[in-house]
């Protein structure tokens, strides 16, 4: 490189000369140039900027965007369960009025509303360039926009602005799922590269709404305007139409939702329906529900503060934020550990006294009076604790903990769901780890009934029954079904997945069957609530403890205050000879989970199995 | 042990720097307004801080080497380039049905924008060697027309026209100034009367004819390109003397021009400041192009010379295109203005460019010494 650089040689006299010469030329053909340019420019605004100017302020010709219907919602059966609605606004542009008092008191008596709060609005606009619309008001009625129409020669600047919005056929159903859309904010503007997004536009902020926002959302389309000076329509020069966004069809079967959530009505809880060979979700129902409509043009503070302090807490996915323990619905994770770690068989009997002694401290059964002797088919259908105790002492937690996990618990499903929560499986290492403390037997007992340190969704207690249910794969739970263009061709379909296999061979898993359907159909079965005639059922209830009270003792249920009453469970699948659903649900502060949780179930089963039982009751007829 | 050359600050350019932060300072409050919607700042003006302050370091690493080592490399550049331009084809993100971009995570690199400055080397280097002064024959015009015409074909079939068509600018500009033989030039001249009709008819995409029909008739398709000169005229001419303010341009605000912050940004300055403001923003602009040809005609080199001359031309008809094109006198190109359109690649490539401006005036006198 440096013989390179040192062999280039210094210009001579001649050469530089000729180089002068050229770089003159150049210099000249430049400046030609500009001069051209500076003609132009002189002609453009100083001969005809007056007519330019009329031009600007006379007849603009805009360009406007036109925003694409976004996609609808169906359910499984091709049921709408959300479609588009216009939502008109007010907005004022204040380069277009005059007399900006005389509009604004005006446009309080037109609105209901006080002037203060239309100032609130101009105040926070004020920093816009004049020509940019202040927003004075969302979602007016039908009523209001017919008067401002009428009257917008005498409210100049006042326009109407529309916006696609959304249409909630069914009111709130399966409103955690769904989510919502709100107005962007500056992140989410940020974050959208490439998308045309403007200031104000809705976009998804929960649920599918969020999750598939691009493919709901569609492509904006352009519409060119001529305006008059006042802002005003003169004519349509041209538009390039929008195009539609897809539509999602959910696995969802809107009666059995309905059915869901009206059962759950006026409780708080979560109610799943899942079809146990594909992990397809049939209802998914978190009470109690958000307010959709209340989120449309922006939630008031009133609306947000009420559900802030609904004690049932309606911001809250149950389905799959909501960790409890899993309680006696746990058992099938105890039997299955002790039958495949061998220290069961069928044949094994354990003594039920109503407690049992551990390191000098005793260990109730739910039942004080106990059970007598009991094989795990009988423990599974009675739910007796002590039976499990003895399971749990024998296996450990940490194997507790590894069948646990075959089944699909401490960790998330993998729904696309947002916010899922993991739950807690425990084990010694994450005790020491967690605590700093080392494992104790007795905390062995209470994780083998579901207790102690246990936490699951209700999700994952849906998800163990149908990998049961179906002889052991764990498929992951899945809500949408497809997504199809406006022409109504799929364009995604969404196939099952197998997501892994439980652990443990189909004998163990016919034990705890039997067990299941002993719970429904046994003589001393926990939920006799459950069962349905001509439908046989198989299934486990489960109470989780709130809070140990000793002062709630001897306090009758409905005395006992609502937050410190226990969580109750029910989770079964049906029909047991060949299941097609497994349902589970979680009635929050529901004390029991055959008297409340049990009948939630049937009602959701009702729903199911309704044209099979009503044939049945003909027949028998 | 490394010496610092007091010599290389005594001929530093501080005019060129001078005028640069000033069109640049210009450009940034112009493109402030272009993207500013009055609802919650603008990320267009601060990315394009950004790439200012990354072309700032491209200038100073710039300086640090002599630039006569550009000649041992500017092949391995301008392969590296094509490669590049060959990647953003096939791998590339595909914007409004063309596939010119890399995403580099922080910012997407157009290799198109590069590509110009480093054609400007290679046809520099090749003339430097070959020049005999006698002028050159069509033979020897054969290699810079295949290194011209490589990068020309791939940024067509992109396509972009406008990069396309500045390449074949800087191409003919430096070739006409190193010399050409009067037969090579009536040929040259003769092939192109043949090519333009056939190129119109069968080279050029229905879009790129149709833009040009419709500047020659903007009231034939008052959308797309059309619509899009309608309204620059606008813009510019309701400027009138004194403009409308900044901040207050309605045109441009009103969503009028989809690219006001990129290839119409000039139609925002003109429309906010006027006829004084646009003429002074021009002054000090081409005052910039005119501080690079007398960097040229100051150097002593000759390769320094053609490298000089070669920036100052392919900065000079991206602003003279753009310009035209914005005031109506040309069809839509899509073509940014240098410094002033919002684009990291352009922002850098002519960073860089410049950047190479002030090393051959830093280094004009070591020309002749080892």
């Amino acid at each position: 490189m440096r013989q390179v650089i040192s062999k280039i040689q210094k210009i001579n006299e001649a050469e530089l000369t000729e180089l002068k010469r050229r770089v003159n030329i150049a210099t000249l053909i430049i400046l030609f140039f500009v001069m051209i340019l500076v003609v132009r420019l002189w002609y453009l605004q100083i001969l005809r900027g007056p007519d330019y100017v009329k031009l600007s302020e006379n007849n603009r010709i805009r360009m406007q965007w036109v925003n694409a219907p976004r996609g609808n919602i169906w359910d499984r059966n091709g049921k709408e369960i959300v479609t588009n609605r216009p939502f008109f606004n007010v907005t004022w542009v204040r380069e277009d009025a005059p007399n900006p008092d005389m509009v604004l008191k005006k446009m309080a008596v037109i609105l209901k509303v006080d002037i203060s709060e239309l100032l609130e609005r101009i105040r926070e606009g004020q920093d816009y360039p004049r020509y940019v619309p202040i927003r004075l008001k969302e979602d007016i009625d039908w009523k209001t926009l017919v008067y401002i129409e009428n009257h917008r020669y005498d409210l100049p600047g006042i326009r109407i602005e529309v916006l696609p919005s959304r249409k909630y056929i069914h009111d709130n159903l399966a409103s955690h799922l769904i989510g919502y859309l709100g107005r962007i904010n500056q992140k989410e503007l940020n974050d959208a590269k490439n998308v045309n997004y403007q200031p104000n536009d809705h976009i998804g902020k929960l649920g599918i709404e969020k999750l598939y926002e691009d493919k709901l959302r569609g492509e904006k389309g352009q519409r060119y305007v001529e305006v008059d000076v006042q802002g005003f329509e003169q004519r349509e020069i041209a538009v390039h139409e929008p195009l539609s966004g897809n539509d999602i069809k959910l696995t969802i079967d809107l009666d059995i939702q309905k059915a869901a959530e009206d059962a759950l009505e006026n409780k708080g809880g979560a109610v799943i329906v899942m079809e146990v060979n594909s992990g397809r979700l049939l209802a998914f129902a978190s009470s109690p529900p958000l307010e959709l409509e209340e989120f449309i043009g922006g939630i008031s503070q009133k609306a947000w503060d009420k559900m802030q302090q609904n004690i049932m807490h309606p911001f809250l996915n149950k389905t799959v934020q909501g960790q409890y323990p899993p309680a006696s619905t746990y058992k099938m994770v105890t039997a299955l550990a002790g039958l495949s770690e061998g220290v069961i068989n069928q044949d094994t009997i354990y003594y039920c006294a109503g407690s049992m002694m551990l390191h000098g401290r005793r260990y109730h059964c739910w039942k004080r009076s106990g059970h007598g002797a009991v094989s795990l088919v009988d423990a599974l259908a009675q739910s007796c604790d002590v039976y499990f105790y003895q399971v749990g002492l024998k296996v450990g937690v940490n194997s507790l903990a590894k069948y646990a996990r075959s089944l699909g618990f401490g960790t998330q499903t993998g729904i696309n769901v947002e916010h899922e929560k993991p739950g807690l499986i425990p084990t010694t290492d994450w005790k020491l780890k967690q605590r700093k403390e080392g494992w104790q037997e007795g905390e062995t007992m209470s994780v083998a009934i579901g207790q102690g340190f246990n936490l699951a969704t209700p999700l994952q207690v849906c998800q163990m029954t149908a990998t049961i249910a179906n002889n052991g794969i764990r498929y992951r739970p899945q809500i949408i079904e497809s997504i199809m263009d406006e022409s109504g061709t799929i364009t995604e379909k969404f196939e099952p997945i197998e997501d892994g296999r439980m652990l443990g061979d189909s004998k163990s898993l016919g034990l705890i069957k039997a067990g299941m359907l002993a719970v429904v159909n046994g003589e001393r079965g926990t939920a006799k609530l459950v069962r349905l005639d001509g439908i046989t059922v198989a299934g486990k209830t489960g109470t989780a403890q709130v809070v140990k009270l000793a002062q709630n003792k001897n306090v009758p249920e409905d005395e006992i205050p609502y937050k410190y009453r226990d969580h109750a469970w029910f989770t079964c699948y049906a029909p047991a000879e060949k299941p097609e659903i497994a349902v589970t649900v979680l009635v929050e502060h529901g004390l029991h989970g055959s008297s409340g949780a049990g009948p939630v179930a049937k009602l959701v089963l009702e729903s199911y199995f309704s044209d099979r039982l009503v044939h049945k009751e003909k027949d028998k007829k | 042990m490394f010496k610092f050359d007091r010599r290389l600050l005594v001929n530093f350019d501080w005019t060129l720097l001078v005028v640069l932060a000033a069109v640049v300072a210009m450009a940034l409050a112009n493109l402030y307004s272009a993207s500013y919607t009055g609802f919650y700042g603008t990320p267009a003006y601060m990315k394009q801080i950004y790439f200012f302050l990354m072309g700032c370091c491209a200038i100073l690493l710039i300086i640090s080497f002599d630039y006569r080592a550009l000649i041992t490399v500017n092949y391995p550049i301008y392969v590296l380039i094509i490669v590049l331009i060959i990647i953003a084809m096939v791998f590339g993100k595909t914007t409004a049905g063309t596939q010119r971009w890399i995403n580099l995570g922080f910012f997407n690199l157009q290799p198109s924008e590069p590509a110009k400055l480093s054609l400007v080397i290679a046809l520099a280097s090749y003339y430097y060697r070959k020049d005999t002064g006698k002028g050159f024959s069509l033979k020897e015009l054969l290699v810079p027309g295949l290194l011209t015409g490589l990068p020309f074909v791939l940024i067509v079939k992109q396509p972009d026209l406008g990069t396309a068509l500045m390449l074949g600018c800087v191409f003919v500009s430096m070739t006409l100034f190193v010399k050409l033989r009067w037969s090579t030039l009536v040929t040259l001249c003769s092939c192109c009367a043949v090519i333009v009709p056939l190129g119109w008819k069968f080279g050029l995409k229905p879009y790129q004819r149709q833009r040009i029909e419709t500047f020659l008739n903007p009231e034939s398709d008052p959308l797309n390109s059309g619509y899009h000169i309608m309204q620059s005229k606008i813009a510019v001419g309701s400027g009138a003397k004194f403009g409308k303010g900044y901040l207050e341009g309605t045109q441009v605000h009103l969503d009028f021009l989809p690219e006001r912050h990129t290839d119409f940004a000039f139609s925002v300055l003109a429309e906010e400041w006027g006829f004084i403001g646009s003429v002074f923003f021009l002054s000090c602009y081409f005052f910039l192009v005119f501080l690079g040809l007398n960097i040229a005609l100051s150097s002593r080199d000759k390769f320094g010379v053609l490298l000089a001359f070669g920036i100052v031309s392919l900065i000079f008809w991206q602003a003279i295109i753009n310009l035209a094109m914005v005031l109506g006198l040309l069809p839509v190109v899509g073509m940014p203005l240098p410094l002033v359109s919002y684009g990291g690649s352009s922002m850098l490539t002519t960073l860089a460019a410049i950047g190479i401006l002030f090393n051959i005036r830093m280094r004009r006198f070591l020309v002749g010494t080892n």
